[in-house]
């Protein structure tokens, strides 16, 4: 630094560098990696709200179709013991960074997904089922509830993302390997699951 | 000079910002009904819109009617939620935005439902509108008739009664007085205060650092103002959306 710039008093000098330091800092990205891992993390509390909505619909479902389709017993017990395997599975605030604790929860929800796919496939045999009004009002809130999984799978993808590309890409990199070491990538779901969505029941 | 490069560097590493891709278009939001298909004619449109200006005058709640010409190869629902975001439809505070959405080649319809009316405007409310209300009336042809219909009963649905009103009435602040989102006043203050600071401090000491550490700064500017032009703008309609969001809610039909 030039002379006159050592020659300012000392107050002057702190005055002005530790404003810039924080604008410069701030601009850098210092706050970047808690700001996504926080969005991340309430994405993720949505997606696990949206699969717990279904987990909850699906007594009530079971006991509608029961009610019309006794003999399709198999059917039905593939759905409740799928929900209680996907129910059963302990989530917190770690399983986005495990991957193995990641995949036993897709995997339960995917088994869930294909179980109810199938009961409502065989319900299109059963006429006085499908004119059912209340399961006609479980089935549009069922297929309501599908498609907010889907649109909150897709936020927490994208903010995932984001959040892992600024833990890898500058200046992200630099603030991860020194001030947030601690914070690992986030887990992302796997395009195939996506696919596996509700088949859609025609009227 | 090489102090200077680096200086340079830094800051421009500190402007690079990740820009959204945008794969759907979406129609301009040119009022409440926008009829992009082309099946309404100019008296119904208009009834329409007062119909909707009246509901949100008793309840904030905005509806909006949305005629497409095509969903661009992806589904109602997928295209729906992702509308209603682009729009903003709902006040921010209640996200209470809802959208009727007519695709008429693909033969698809959509009640597109804000986070904030999931629980009036229930997935079954929507399913049984759509099924006894429209879709009867769109496989007859009769376009206008059907989305007049589903509208009036959406309205009764959003509406709900007398005391209902009063209530939402009640906790209806004029809305979107301040913008949180905009950079605060002190911060600009401060800011050219700095920028102040520095131009006589370099006028007076000079030299090359203080040079780079003004470019430096004069980049970070630009990156905040750039990045709070990154909102989408108001048009001159007269209506807008009120930064409502969307999370998948609602139902579908096709015919």
């Amino acid at each position: 630094m030039s002379a006159s710039f050592t020659s300012l008093s000392r107050f002057a000098r702190i005055a002005i560098l530790v404003p810039l330091f924080g604008l410069l800092v701030s601009g850098c990205g210092i706050n970047t990696i808690p700001t996504y891992e926080e969005q991340a993390k309430a994405k993720w509390s949505d997606v696990l709200n949206q699969y717990q909505r279904r987990a909850d619909l699906i007594p009530n479902l079971v006991e509608t179709v029961k009610g019309f389709a006794q003999q399709e017993r198999t059917v039905l017990e593939a759905v409740t013991d799928a929900r209680a395997r996907a129910t059963s599975v302990q989530v917190n605030a770690g399983t986005i960074t495990d991957p193995e604790a990641f995949k036993k929860f897709q995997e339960a929800q995917a088994q869930l997904s294909g179980a109810l796919g199938r009961l409502l496939a065989v319900s299109e045999n059963y006429p006085d089922l499908k004119s059912n009004q209340n399961f006609l009002a479980l089935q549009s809130q069922l297929e309501g509830t599908e498609n907010r999984i889907a649109v909150a799978r897709r936020d927490y993808i994208e903010a995932v993302r984001l959040y892992n590309t600024e833990l890898r890409t500058l200046p992200g990199v630099i603030w991860a390997s020194t001030l947030y070491r601690s914070n690992k990538p986030m887990q992302e779901f796997t395009v195939s699951e996506d696919a596996k969505r509700l088949p859609q029941v025609k009227f | 000079m090489l102090r200077r490069a680096i200086f340079v560097a830094a800051a421009w590493i500190c402007l690079v910002g990740a820009c959204a891709a945008q794969t759907l278009s979406f129609p301009a939001l040119t009022g409440r009904v926008v009829d992009e298909a082309a099946v309404l004619d100019a008296a119904e449109r208009a009834a329409l819109t007062e119909a909707l200006a009246d509901l949100e005058k008793k309840t904030t709640d905005q509806l909006v009617v949305v005629t497409l010409k095509s969903l661009q190869g992806t589904s109602i629902e997928d295209y729906g939620y992702q509308l209603g975001r682009r729009w903003q439809i709902g006040q921010k505070d209640k996200n209470n935005g809802a959208l009727l959405i007519v695709a008429p080649t693909e033969r698809k319809v959509r009640i597109e439902v804000g986070y904030g009316l999931e629980g009036t405007l229930t997935d079954a409310i929507g399913k049984y509108i759509i099924e006894t209300s429209i879709l009867p009336r769109f496989k007859a042809g009769d376009f206008p008739g059907g989305i007049k219909r589903g509208v009036e009963d959406l309205i009764q649905v959003l509406s709900g009664d007398a005391e209902e009103w009063q209530r939402r009435a009640a906790q209806s602040i004029s809305p979107n007085i301040t913008q949180p989102d905009d950079v605060p006043l002190w911060l600009v203050i401060v800011i050219v205060l700095l920028g102040v600071g520095f131009l006589i401090f370099c006028a007076t000491a000079g030299g090359a650092n203080c040079q780079a550490l003004l470019q430096a700064l004069l980049l970070i500017l630009l990156s905040e103002s750039r990045s709070s032009h990154g909102r989408s703008s108001r048009s001159g309609g007269g209506f807008g959306g009120g930064g409502g969001t969307f999370g998948g809610g609602g139902s579908s039909g096709s015919w």
